[in-house]
């Protein structure tokens, strides 16, 4: 029962960590968040869903569009709905981001219908046994493709010299910007990264959890308890977070029962305001007088 | 002088021409009912569906020439979009301003007992095509203005422990339903009849919309000594627990209320919907009677459907069908557009041939549901098509 619940908890805790990692390099940037995120997770389904389903076409093409669509959303969602707000540093951001995904989820639902569709994949077609428990391939390739996805993230980070630059950026906008890195840029490049990241969460788990416009809500809001939960400001943490997260739902759902699965997971998110506010994994903030 | 005659002669009969005309075209004022339903939101196709068989009936009415000696039947459509108070708000407008001498009601059952009162106070018949609460139609009020042509939870309920009780024989089922008023409304039936039946469940599993993984709830449920599940639940929901059991590796007989057939169980689930029977109060597939032939045809010509497959949440346009032209012939047996009349009519009504089956005596002052549990079937998927089960 303990393995088919980690299994179960492992797919969707890897992915809260993807759309979470996303939340922290905004964050990081700019100190703005894309409260859309969840819903970039359900365009990036819906997308490769009307391109490799509808439209027919090979996978990889289908990919490799969608993902450039999730790329443009995020430049789009920077440029309209966050940078008119920073320079007043307001948080109307928090309330045009939410806008946009509340846009998005009915434009779905005019475009794609209120259905929810099938996302074919051979990976979930038969389940295997693996250590006495049921798991679909699908549920073992979502945290292998999460979990390398966010490993090349941090080392483009380390190793690249746009990585670099959206490091400086995070330490300090005066700084980096005195370096001759464009800032702007490089916040409209971490949106675009961002919402990328989470269209590739909604794409792995399009087998697993079928095609719908409602289909992010849910997990951009549960992602961002991830974000809280491992710390905000860091990455790793997040990665540790999401993982946790996803198997404590599975094992409280498993022994205590579903009612009790949202009371506990966000009650937690509370207690570690309350504790930790910078989170399990972050390091507290310097006051700078 | 003569020319000004003339031309005024002339206006004069153009006048009582087009007069006589228009009266012509007219004939009698046409008799309005009404739809009350979700047109928007997650379960605007069981609108779309109820819409189709209103308009299919209306349309053969209107063909032979309507009701009350030539009058046209019109339907007016108000979307309550899930929201009780949206419904009390429309069902007021339609009998108010509309002058509709019957509603028909959606899927939601809150909203068909948020209407409740509006119907008994303005004295106008609510014909229910959906909504399957128990007390929608069973509300104690004399003279009752609810009627229902489709299924009631608490008969369904019954219906589905007696199979799995009796049929299967299985004593110990194990209960997954939706976190909803729904859900609890067949938790209360289910835990009656199957406690009568002496085989209470092992246990009520619930589980929220969207919900991705329902392993937990069915472990549970599997580790509680469960042989056999009983579903609750909408297409998509339905169709994770189906996966579910399958990934766990569960092979047990899986019952379901209606739920999963007003979306894409068969797409979401692929051959996994083969082991799931559910009920219905009826099926497009297979063999059809006369009248299920002409509905097919007619909703191919006006809908531009390939066949019975593209009839999404069927047995909404199927009770509707019938609910509307058992509302035709209550309106000639009253003789007057008139509410209190018709309601009165509807308890008396005679034989009627219909589409889900033949009505001998459609309602009763003691029962306001025109189907009961002998006219469920019990269907299941083959291939992507809902083909009736055997009760053997």
């Amino acid at each position: 029962m303990l393995a088919q619940l980690v299994f179960s908890g492992l797919a969707l805790g890897s992915m809260y960590a993807l759309v979470a990692l996303g939340y922290n390099i905004t964050y990081a940037t700019s100190r703005t968040v894309n409260f859309s995120q969840g819903q970039s997770v359900m365009v990036g389904a819906v997308v490769a869903y009307a391109l490799y389903v509808g439209a027919g076409w090979p996978l990889l093409a289908a990919l490799v569009v969608s993902l450039s669509a999730l790329a443009a959303l995020g430049v789009l969602v920077e440029r309209i709905a966050v940078r008119p707000f920073l320079a007043s540093s307001s948080i109307a951001w928090l309330l045009s981001t939410i806008a946009i995904g509340i846009i998005a989820e009915n434009v779905a639902m005019v475009v794609f219908g209120k259905d929810a569709r099938a996302f074919p994949s051979p990976l979930t077609a038969r389940p295997w046994t693996v250590l006495g428990a049921g798991v679909y391939p699908q549920e073992l390739l979502v945290p292998l493709v999460g979990i390398a996805l966010m490993a090349l993230v941090e080392l483009a980070f380390r190793r690249t010299l746009a990585g670099k630059a959206l490091r400086a950026v995070a330490f300090s906008h005066d700084a980096a910007g005195l370096m001759g890195i464009d800032v702007t840029r490089t916040i409209t490049a971490a949106y675009a990264l961002s919402s990328v990241l989470a269209g590739v969460a909604g794409i792995l788990l399009a087998p697993l959890l079928n095609v719908s416009a409602t289909m992010g809500t849910t997990m951009g809001l549960k992602a961002f308890a991830v974000a809280i939960i491992g710390g905000i400001e860091s990455a790793r943490g997040i990665v540790v977070a999401g993982i946790l997260y996803g198997i404590f739902e599975a094992i409280v759902a498993g022994y205590l029962g579903t009612g009790v699965r949202e009371i506990l997971g966000f009650a937690l998110v509370i207690v570690v305001l309350l504790l930790r506010p910078w989170g399990l994994f972050g390091t507290p903030a310097l006051r700078r007088v | 002088m003569l020319r000004r005659t003339s031309v005024g002669v002339g206006l004069v009969l153009a006048l009582v021409l087009s007069l006589s005309v228009t009266a012509w075209t007219q004939g009698k004022p046409p008799v309005k009912v009404a739809l009350v339903a979700a047109m928007s939101g997650g379960s605007a196709l069981s609108g779309e569906a109820i819409k189709r068989g209103l308009t299919v009936a209306i349309d053969e009415i209107n063909a032979r020439g309507g009701v009350l000696g030539g009058s046209k039947l019109e339907l007016v459509i108000r979307d309550e979009e899930g929201n009780p108070s949206k419904g009390v708000t429309a069902a007021r407008d339609v009998i108010e301003r509309e002058k509709a001498v019957a509603v028909f009601g959606g899927l939601h059952s809150p909203v068909g007992l948020a209407m409740l009162p509006v119907f008994h106070e303005l004295r106008v018949p609510y014909v229910g095509t959906w909504a399957a609460a128990t007390n929608i139609t069973r509300n104690g009020r004399t003279p009752n203005f609810m009627f229902r042509v489709s299924a009631n939870d608490d008969i369904v309920d019954h219906f589905l422990a007696k199979h799995v009780v009796e049929k299967l024989g299985k004593k110990k089922p194990g209960v997954i339903l939706e976190n909803t008023p729904w859900g609890a409304s067949n938790q209360e039936g289910l835990t009656k009849w199957l406690g009568k039946l002496g085989a209470p469940a092992v246990g009520f599993e619930k589980f929220n919309w969207n919900d991705p993984d329902m392993s937990p709830q069915l472990l549970r449920l599997k580790n509680g000594g469960a042989d056999a599940i009983v579903m609750v639940a909408n297409a998509p929901e339905g169709a994770q627990v189906v996966k579910s059991r399958a990934k766990i590796g569960w092979d047990v007989p899986t019952i379901s209320h209606w739920g999963i057939s007003g979306g894409r169980f068969p797409e979401l689930t692929g051959e996994l919907a083969d082991s799931v029977v559910f009920v219905q109060t009826y099926s497009f597939f297979g063999k059809q009677s006369e009248v299920g032939e002409r509905v097919i045809a007619a909703l191919k010509t006006k809908y531009g459907l390939k066949g019975p497959e593209d009839i999404l949440a069927p047995v909404g346009t199927a009770n509707a069908y019938d609910a509307m032209h058992l509302v035709a012939l209550a309106l000639d047996k009253a003789g007057a557009a008139d509410g209190a009349k018709l309601r009165d009519a509807l308890e008396n009504l005679g034989e009627y041939k219909g589409l889900i089956k033949t009505y001998k005596r459609p309602f009763t002052p003691e029962e306001h549901d025109a189907l009961n549990e002998s006219d469920y079937v019990l269907v299941t998927w083959r291939g992507g098509k809902i083909v009736p089960v055997s009760m053997k």
